[in-house]
């Protein structure tokens, strides 16, 4: 394997250096040169966080092979910030609140760099258009962009440099103030070290070998080859578990790697470990495990039923947990009811896709501390699960939280530090997993599909005089989150409505997909939805302004609400009247409108997508602002 | 994850044929990689392991880039981002810059090439419907008893099927040899789910020339993309818009005519719908940028505005 010479100029230093022909540029700049302010978002050029300059132009650094290098310039983001100032761009970042988890920021800085050098005039069309490739998920971008337009201005002199300094405030007057986030410096520059970022000496890379099976018996696994390969370090199995396996928030459902058989497609089964990334991939492929399939469900209905195939041996109807609510009378409530309306409401698994990817650095310590470091948003808990799970004293459990690149929810179930935990006790060495895009989205948790049936009674005036509600959601392979989504959906199933007779049923229930988890609101937004769509069709049937129907039945001060929890303020009326004062509402029910509407487009509504900013004629720049 | 042993980039052509017969059924030709990087992924072809990959994108016949006369030369390795910062290829190919600008993202426009575009023969490329109604000729060669030989084949006949072109073993893609059009009127549309980095649905180039009185099209050029297994000309279209005065009606039963060719493997009811609305829209465009009036109803040209 003959390497490939690069002799280049990084960040304005020459190097020197033989590279492995089948690194990519941005495996040799974070790997070989420790330039970790370049991020690995997706390794196929859609998430822009590896964005590089190679000879003044902008590329994506996953996308283009080391050896294109050979001979240029190459500028990342530790570039930007000279002697640890940092660029006026960065600085923009930091003041506008463009950073919040900051994994894509330093490239969607470099992508802004890129954009005014290109035009030091453009407008904001065109700078959305330049930074089209660069993925942000906290932010809604518009930070971003007043960030950018704000830097294009310092630099024109259109605005003074001050305008970059930090607003005086009233001493400890922090709500409605402009504050500028204290970890933004270190996320603008790239400095600031996530897990995939972090090594140690001697420290070895993992690679998991997954299901290819929805549901399989596993009749054996055989790691003889694996563990025979040259440069191979250590291969783990559900066998290396010295304690009790199992994890879970709610209940300890799942073992650290498949026992006995596998439930979803890409469920972890065992897992290699090697000084050289390539080694631990390819010994994945000598690992050799049969599997006998066995019949799988994929549908939370269908799993419900008699005779389903049943996933855990505990909950032979397949269910994780079922949540019931029951207020006043149901019956009378629907009988004293002059409409009734039923509907029925999906929604859809969702992916987290924070641009983080999964990973993790585990090592046992001098003292024999088995010591984790990852972006888990639920260190404590994990710590306690993995005690019992390596069968270790509380004391000799360590979790230390990395920089969390977007979570969402999604990293709160300990799915890959019980496996880092085990290699690192069996190697007695550093170990680092970073998960791809691929296995991110393919193995961790997601948004919980669900199915509710809605059934509302009303007045003819809009009054609610009863609902019932039974939300059906997937669970997946694994309890994870479900309990606590199923309490959260059922409480708030009904809205901030004060409705005298509810009944509310929701099911989580096990099958063969993605397990679901956490994912913001929680299980309401799935409630919600199916209540406030239900709201605007009752609206429409009883002729009653959407809103109108909202301001009937609203929870007022001192309400309590079907859980039998007294509230001493409720703001809804008062959300209700901004957000028809903001949207310029057009008053009556949705029926009595006509063709057009007069409340649609207008001031502080956005159109929709364009491109060619750059090719207009109002592209160039304005005639007085010529040099 | 791409693996390969060695990773060789020919300074000519001679080299690059000699590489090619030096490792025979061992090799993989990249340019600008941007395709062949994410395609070696899990869920896509997975691991790849190629003993050696021959990158072509530094050698000098490959980077042409010439307007002359009524033809324009591209170098197989020209990347797409040219189109929109070289003033003389965008006047030359007018529906280019706007294909350009649709084109992934400016930073994989750097160095995603026209050949590559050309060669992946997807049924969604974006650059090959434009390239199509510029009459582009694919210009092939290949070493062969020492001595160069070369051929020219038409993209349209080029291109085979999703993945399947006409080229051979032995030889590669070195350039594009396309008709110069200065002077008419482009446009180009293409939808998917997203603005940036995203793979059509459907793409459609059409290029107009009007005629002195501006009230007819001498020369009408339009390809589409994304409805069937390859992209493909109009003709008939282009005929029938040539045949007599430019009328809202004529643009409007020419919008039509295209609809019956969708014939892709999926939403082909949502394709048709905006095959039609593509069509309507693009012809107005293209005859106001060929310096026409407005020809579709008011309410039509507000709408598509």
């Amino acid at each position: 394997m003959p390497d490939v010479r690069i002799e280049a100029t990084i960040n304005g230093r020459r190097i020197a250096r033989n590279a492995k022909p089948h690194l990519r540029l941005l495996d040799f700049l974070r790997d070989d040169l420790g330039h970790t302010g370049t991020k690995e978002g997706c390794g196929a050029g859609e998430c822009g966080t590896c964005s590089v300059f190679v000879d003044g132009v902008l590329l994506k650094s996953c996308l283009v092979p080391a050896a294109k290098a050979q001979g240029t310039t190459i500028e990342t983001v530790e570039g930007l910030a000279k002697a640890g100032e940092l660029s006026v761009l960065q600085q923009a970042f930091h003041k506008a609140g463009a950073s919040q988890c900051g994994y894509c920021i330093p490239g969607m800085v470099m992508a802004a760099t890129a954009a005014l050098r290109a035009n030091p005039f453009a407008g904001r069309e065109e700078i959305k258009e330049r930074l089209g490739g660069n993925i942000c998920r906290c932010t809604g971008y518009q930070k971003i962009f007043d960030a950018v337009e704000l830097a294009r201005d310092v630099t024109n002199g259109r605005r003074p440099a001050s305008a970059l300094a930090e607003e005086d405030q009233a001493d400890g007057a922090f709500i409605g103030a402009n504050v500028r986030r204290l970890d933004a410096p270190s996320k603008v520059s790239g400095a600031l070290k996530y897990a995939g970022d972090m090594v140690m000496p001697h420290m070895l890379h993992m690679a998991v070998l997954r299901s290819p099976h929805a549901h399989a018996r596993i009749v054996s696994i055989d790691t003889s080859q694996a563990e025979a390969m040259a440069g191979v370090e250590g291969v783990i199995t559900c066998a290396d578990v010295p304690g009790v396996d199992g994890f879970g928030v709610f209940v300890h459902d799942q073992p650290i790697m498949a026992r006995g058989k596998v439930r979803y497609v890409g469920e972890q089964v065992a897992a290699v470990a090697s000084e050289d990334p390539l080694i631990a991939r390819r010994a994945l492929a000598k690992i050799k495990v049969v599997y006998e399939p066995l019949p799988a469900v994929f549908d939370a209905h269908e799993a419900m039923k008699s005779g389903a195939p049943a996933l855990h041996e505990y909950a032979p109807d397949n269910l994780v947990k079922h949540i019931p609510i029951r207020v006043g009378d149901i019956a009378k409530g629907f009988a004293d009811s002059d409409l009734i309306v039923e509907e029925t409401y999906s929604t859809q698994q969702v992916e987290h896709a924070y641009l983080e990817p999964e990973a993790g650095l585990a090592y046992v310590d001098h003292d024999g501390v088995v010591t984790i470091l990852s972006p888990s948003q639920n260190i404590t808990h994990h710590r306690h699960m993995l005690s019992r799970i390596i069968a270790q004293p509380i004391n000799k459990v360590r979790f230390i939280m990395s920089p969390v690149g977007g979570g969402f929810g999604g990293k709160e179930d300990m799915v890959y530090q019980g496996m880092l935990a085990l290699m690192a006790m069996k190697t007695r060495r550093p170990v680092r997993l970073v998960f791809t895009r691929e296995e991110s989205i393919i193995t961790t948790a997601k948004r919980h599909p669900s199915r509710t049936t809605y059934k509302m009674g009303l007045t003819r005036d809009g009054r609610i005089t009863a609902v019932e509600i039974t939300m059906i959601s997937d669970g997946g392979a694994y309890g994870m989150s479900t309990e606590g989504v199923m309490r959260k959906a059922a409480i708030l199933a009904a809205g901030p409505y004060a409705i005298p007779n509810v009944k509310v049923d929701t099911y989580g229930v096990y099958t063969n997909n993605t397990p679901s988890g956490a994912f913001r609101s929680f299980g309401a937004l799935q409630s919600q939805f199916a209540t406030e769509t239900h709201l605007d069709i009752c609206a429409e049937k009883l002729g009653l302004d959407p809103f109108e129907i909202r301001r009937i039945n609203a929870m007022r001060d001192g309400a309590t609400t079907h859980t039998k929890q007294t509230l001493k303020s409720v703001s809804l009326t008062r959300a209700l009247d901004a957000a028809e004062k903001a949207a310029r509402w057009e008053a009556g029910a949705p029926i009595s409108r006509g063709t057009t509407r007069s409340d649609l487009g207008g001031e502080g509504t956005r159109p929709s997508c364009t491109l060619g900013a750059r090719l207009a004629p109002s592209a160039t720049r304005p005639k007085s602002e010529v040099a | 994850m791409l693996i390969c042993d060695e990773y060789l980039m020919p300074a000519s052509l001679d080299e690059a044929f000699d590489a090619m017969s030096a490792h025979r059924g061992q090799h993989r030709i990249i340019a600008g990689a941007t395709d062949t990087l994410p395609w070696a992924r899990e869920g896509r072809a997975g691991d790849v392991e190629v003993p050696v990959l021959i990158d072509v994108s530094k050698i000098p016949e490959l980077n042409e880039r010439r307007v002359d006369g009524a033809h324009v030369r591209l170098g197989a390795a020209v990347p797409i981002q040219r189109f929109l910062d070289d003033p003389a290829l965008a006047r030359a190919m007018p529906v280019m810059p706007q294909c350009a600008v649709w084109f992934a993202d400016d930073q994989i426009r750097e160095t995603a090439t026209i050949g590559g575009n050309v060669i992946n023969a997807s049924p969604a490329a974006d650059g090959t419907p434009p390239l199509i109604a510029h009459g582009a000729r694919v210009k092939l060669a290949a070493k062969r008893g020492g001595k160069i030989e070369r051929r020219k084949v038409a993209l349209s006949d080029f291109i085979l099927g999703p993945g399947k072109t006409a080229l051979q073993d032995d030889e590669l893609m070195v350039g594009l040899e396309c008709d110069a059009l200065p002077g008419y009127g482009a446009s180009f549309e293409k939808v998917g789910h997203r603005r940036s980095l995203v793979i059509s649905l459907v793409c459609l180039a059409v290029l107009v020339k009007l005629d002195a009185s501006k009230q007819r099209i001498a020369d009408a050029r339009l390809a589409i993309g994304g409805i069937g297994p390859v992209p493909q000309r109009l003709s008939e279209v282009e005929t029938f818009l040539c045949a007599g005065p430019l009328t809202a009606e004529r643009l409007e039963q020419a919008a039509d005519m295209p609809v019956a060719l969708v014939a892709s493997r999926s939403r082909q009811e949502y394709r048709r719908e905006v095959v039609r609305g593509f069509m309507l829209r693009a012809l107005m465009t293209a005859v106001r940028h060929a310096g026409g009036r407005d020809i579709l109803a008011p309410e039509l040209e507000a709408a598509y505005a």
